[in-house]
């Protein structure tokens, strides 16, 4: 790499660092006042409310950049840490004390030159203050011949040792009161849902194989539907999940601009699909196709496709290459290639995966119901919904929990067998 | 006799008792055989008639005869099948037809007949294993295990078993659409009614981006106070979740308690529990941050656990033979060798629960799923869209944060 | 006798690091040659057969088989340009989950109907001549089996099947011997030879050994950082030449 490709580096490195520190800063600044708000202003709103005062952003944003700032010239920050960059003298010592006081005003000059000195510096990598107090950020892995070897100090005694514990505890702290986490409510709540508890382990199968008449549905039957559901969304997922996973890795789709294109809109449409839970792709097609089983079915499918189709395609990147390359030299096609040199590589576990997945389905198509009806969920939520009305509702519920904990276990086990055969 | 014994131990097991679990292992291995292809065939049966009573005469009805009729004939099929070629069950667990030169139609018809009641004589097998079931010794059919013989393969479509499991995966697929109803009218017609949900997405509604980003924060930790927690609590119990590291009986009982709890708590979804802790607690981020806590819990329990039982023995081994205690054992020996794996899984855990937080919502377990689920409810879909958006950008974030931070930890 | 491959002024560089891996190669091999090709890691000597056949694109330079230019060859032409040319591998490249037949009919792509192909289907005469194959190399009784099941040794040898398959008039070996033990070794180098002999292929081959190339070779050709440093008979390397190639410290490794 040519010297002045690393001093870009070095130098692009040192802005992520300061901006991790500043955000690092703020994020502990927001935290307190968010704590002060909480304690001293305002009531906790139901969700927990995040507000400062009108005046308090400049503070805010003037106070944790000078405490990014000192904590960038006196110590070993997060920031600098994280990106592997350390101050030293021109001599490549640390430096003293008064060449970090020093630094740290200059830095102020800096600043505020920072986009004219950037400009017309010939050193780039050397700005306005590292050259006034003759201190240099260097990156360590571009000096390692030159930098001495300390010894480790012991983390509370460095400058990001301290920063995580406040980071952590801030994060502790405000994560209690936003999550409303009330120690008292669970303990004093024990005795009046304690009956909860008997209830669900004392399961009422009445009606496990006798459809219950509100419902017309059997324990059995729910069953029935839930694997099924979980089996033909795992299918249809897998099917298309299967041709547009070659889409979606990087060595099948080379290096051509096109090739690329595809790659990239393949992978992030995965990426998306992905990332949106099937209970919430159920409220979708639900409005396509109707409150029921097959909207279910389609959300369910629609995530396995891409939840699947990107576990494909890091199988299909991670093959062995040595393979298609034989393949190719012996004068075949390019599909001829994939389909001799990279499908019997993949096959095993594609199908491990699937199965896998179908697992998955079914943990999922039991609580689907909730938007898409059918299945175990819909007879859980049923009996649920007439807490009150049934008397032995929550026995109904612990039934059907017993039921899908059979259920998901002997799967699991089956899958599992499976799996570890073809594997 | 005096190598047996080593120190008043036995060290070797009796001959009787080889031979014993060696017959006792060819009598199970044959009896799964029967069952496997009598689980398939009536399976296949049950499909294939509630495949044609829906189909045809639109009734719901998984088998329109009496179960000892199918039973019967699931027998003779199978027993038919076996006599005849490689049967699904046979093909599973690994048994073949041992070939011979010249097949006749008779010996076939005797290793059917005689299957019937060659069981009764099976016993035999216990202790002289390499007695020959009655069935096979009279026919000269015997069968062998697969890894003993080397056959040409024949294409899959002219083998009885792998026509058997394409009919099956069919007919299961088949039967699903049924229950399942899927109705492509329905998708073809109900295309129109996407149409506002779409413009929702597309020009969501700003007005409510402050609120969503607070709820937002709200369920991001409510998934760290929940991967924290349980971190604290699934790091201790995943050495008493190992199996490596567990001996003895109170070891191995431990394991086993251990296990099964976090596997079923594992096999409830996240609502079901919310559900639960909905009760106890009432409803609101805390409830939904218990229900997550359980599952992160029982996840982790066994992430760790399995990495504990795939680490390398000789750090340990070295460490013992330095004279380490136990405890200087897992201190020097295991705990450097799992930590990067423990900080992969727990921030990939994070992950699963900032996902699974988004939905939690729904049953009152709070976070920016509630509010998503309300303005879905009332048609509002411009402001379901905004909830939506900003979903998918903090899961893709957070997703794309952790896996690059994962990629560097390995 | 007409040169059958000869390469003119070839120039590889790996835009990933700006590294120079071939230099200005130019050679020529008269068809019938035993042309061992060696040098140390890295010297490109697996560069330069990859980019005989184009797995690798050349930078710069021109490869002509039987007068045919490789370099400017497009899509069929170049298919049918790679199956006249065998290539064999050091980590023998199959695919392991295969069964050895397979394998060895892969060697066929470039021939048959690519419909059949896509159906995994292969003609008879395919199919009898994979067994003969596999029975010349000595592995017939296990056709069925699964490539991994194979010892090193015999992995090699279903990839030199592989590469009769195509009925090659070329054939380039990748250190073909590196991955196994001497004894190993000599029988792998023993069917190379045969092939040479009986059927007339000419052959390339690459390997670590000087022992193994004086004993098999009929010219060698010596790569040193991209560079070709000597080119000759396997008799004319003395001392000086040996450190030339392999440096000053080098010592004399026999592989028997």
């Amino acid at each position: 790499m040519s010297k002045s490709v690393e001093e870009m580096q070095a130098l692009r490195f040192r802005v992520f660092a300061f901006f991790l520190d500043w955000a690092s800063w703020g994020y502990i600044a927001y935290g307190i006042m968010y704590l002060l708000n909480s304690y001293w202003y305002t009531n906790i709103h139901y969700y927990g409310r995040l507000s400062v005062p009108t005046w308090g952003w400049p503070i805010v944003i003037l106070g944790t950049l000078e405490l990014a700032a000192i904590s960038h010239a006196f110590g070993h920050s997060i920031g600098l840490s994280m990106f592997g960059l350390r101050l030293v003298t021109d001599s490549f010592t640390p430096p003293s004390l008064g060449k970090r006081w020093q630094r740290y005003l200059a830095w102020h000059v800096a600043v505020l030159s920072f986009p004219v000195a950037i400009w017309f510096s010939t050193q780039k990598s050397r700005l306005l203050h590292d050259r006034l107090t003759g201190t240099r950020m260097v990156l360590v892995k571009q000096y390692k011949d030159e930098i001495p070897i300390l010894p480790p100090r012991a983390w509370y005694k460095t400058n990001r040792g301290e920063m995580s514990v406040v980071l952590i505890g801030v994060t502790l702290w405000v994560g209690a009161l936003v999550t409303q986490i009330d120690l008292h409510t669970m303990i004093s709540r024990v005795s009046t849902s304690s009956y909860l508890w008997k209830e669900l382990l004392s399961p009422h199968f009445t009606h496990f194989i006798t459809p219950d008449p509100a419902l017309q549905q059997s324990i059995v039957s729910g069953m029935i539907e839930t694997i099924f559901m979980a089996l033909l969304a795992t299918a249809v997922g897998a099917a298309f999940a299967l041709p547009l996973s070659f889409l979606g890795a990087r060595n099948i789709m080379g290096f051509s601009p096109l090739g690329w294109v595809v790659f990239t809109v393949v992978r992030g449409v995965f990426n998306v699909v992905r990332s949106i839970q099937p209970l919430l792709w159920g409220t979708v097609f639900a409005v396509w196709v109707g409150f029921g089983m097959f909207a279910g079915v389609m959300a369910l499918g629609f995530h396995t496709v891409a939840a699947l189709g990107k576990l494909y395609s890091e199988q299909v990147e991670g093959i062995d290459p040595g393979p298609l390359e034989a393949i190719a030299a012996t004068g075949a096609r390019r599909w001829q290639v994939v389909l001799y040199g990279v499908v019997p590589q993949v096959i095993p576990s594609f199908l491990a995966f699937t199965l896998y997945r179908w697992d998955i389905n079914v943990r999922m198509a039991t609580v689907i119901a909730l938007v898409g009806g059918g299945g175990l969920g819909r007879i859980m939520f049923y009996y649920q919904s007439r807490v009150g009305l049934l008397p032995d509702a929550w026995n109904q519920v612990g039934a059907v929990i017993m039921t899908i904990i059979v259920v998901v276990w002997v799967l699991d086990y089956i899958s599992g067998r499976v799996r570890e055969k073809i594997i | 006799m005096k190598d047996r014994y080593y120190a008043g131990f036995m060290t070797q097991r009796p001959a009787f008792f080889t031979e014993f679990s060696k017959g006792l292992s060819r009598i199970r291995r044959r009896f799964l055989v029967v069952l496997t292809d009598l689980f398939a065939l009536m399976y296949l049966w049950t499909l294939a008639s509630y495949c044609v009573n829906d189909f045809f005469y639109h009734v719901r009805n998984f088998t329109s005869l009496p179960w000892w009729v199918m039973l019967i004939v699931a027998v003779e099929v199978a027993a038919f099948w076996e006599a005849f070629g490689v049967s699904i069950g046979m093909r599973l667990l690994g048994l073949r037809l041992r070939p011979i030169e010249e097949h006749r139609l008779g010996q076939h018809v005797v290793r059917y007949i005689l299957w019937h009641i060659s069981p009764l004589f099976l016993f035999r097998l216990l202790w002289k294993s390499d007695a020959v079931p009655w069935h096979e010794s009279v026919s000269g059919l015997k069968t062998v295990r697969a890894s003993e013989i080397a056959m040409t393969p024949r294409p899959w479509y002219t083998r009885s078993w792998s026509v058997a499991a394409v009919l099956i995966m069919l007919l299961s697929l088949g039967a699903a659409m049924l229950i399942t109803k899927v109705d492509f009218y329905a998708l073809s017609t109900g295309a129109p009614k996407m149409m506002p949900l779409w413009r929702g997405l597309v020009s969501p509604n700003w007005a409510l981006l402050g609120e969503g980003v607070r709820l937002l924060i709200v369920t991001v930790f409510m998934a760290l106070m929940a991967t924290i927690f349980a971190v604290i609590i699934a790091v201790p119990l995943s050495f008493f979740a190992a199996r490596n590291l567990m001996h003895g009986v109170v070891g191995q009982a431990v394991y086993i308690i251990v296990r099964t709890i976090a596997d079923i708590m594992r096999s409830l979804n996240v609502i079901i529990w919310a559900i639960v802790f909905i009760v106890w607690v009432r409803a609101g981020a805390f409830s939904g941050m218990l229900a997550l806590f359980v599952q992160a819990t029982a996840n982790l329990i066994k992430l760790y656990s399995e990495r504990l039982e795939s680490i390398d023995p000789g750090p340990p081994e070295a460490i013992r033979a330095t004279g380490g205690n136990r405890l200087q054992v897992v201190i020097f020996g295991v705990i450097p060798q799992i930590v990067n794996p423990y900080l992969s899984f727990t921030l990939y855990q994070w992950d699963i629960n900032v996902r699974m937080s988004t939905i939690i919502g729904l049953v009152g377990g709070g976070g920016i799923g509630q509010l998503l689920f309300q303005y879905m409810r009332i048609w509002d879909y411009r402001s379901a869209g905004m909830m939506l958006l900003l979903i998918t950008i903090i899961v893709w974030a957070i997703d794309y944060m952790s896996s690059r931070l994962r990629a560097r930890l390995n | 006798m007409a040169d059958q491959l000869v390469v003119e002024h070839l120039t590889k560089i790996y835009e990933r690091g700006d590294i120079l891996a071939l230099d200005d190669i130019s050679f020529s091999v008269v068809k019938g040659e035993f042309l061992v090709v060696i040098g140390l890691s890295g010297s490109g000597k697996s560069t330069l057969l990859r980019c005989i056949n184009r797995l690798i694109e050349p930078t710069q330079g021109k490869v002509y088989f039987d007068g045919v230019d490789v370099t400017a060859a497009s899509g069929g032409e170049l298919r049918r340009l790679r199956r006249k040319m065998g290539m064999i591998y050091q980590q023998f490249n199959l695919v392991k989950r295969s069964s050895v037949l397979t394998n060895v009919l892969a060697g066929r792509l470039g021939y048959v109907n690519p419909w059949m192909s896509a159906v995994h289907r292969f003609p008879r005469e395919d199919i009898e001549m994979g067994l003969k194959n596999l029975e010349r190399v000595g592995i017939s009784d296990q056709a069925y089996t699964r490539a991994d099941n194979l010892s090193g040794g015999q992995q090699q040898r279903v990839g030199i099947a592989r590469a009769l398959m195509q009925e090659p008039e070329l054939l380039m070996a990748d250190e073909p011997v590196s991955a196994l033990d001497p004894a190993t070794s000599h029988s792998v180098m023993k069917y190379l030879e045969q092939m040479n002999q009986e059927d007339g292929v000419t052959v390339i081959t690459s390997l670590h050994f000087l022992s193994l190339a004086r004993r098999y070779g009929t010219r060698i050709l010596a790569l040193k950082d991209g560079k070709i440093v000597f080119e000759g008979l396997p008799s004319e390397i003395d001392e000086a030449r040996f450190k030339e190639i392999y440096g000053e410290e080098a010592e004399h490794v026999e592989v028997r």
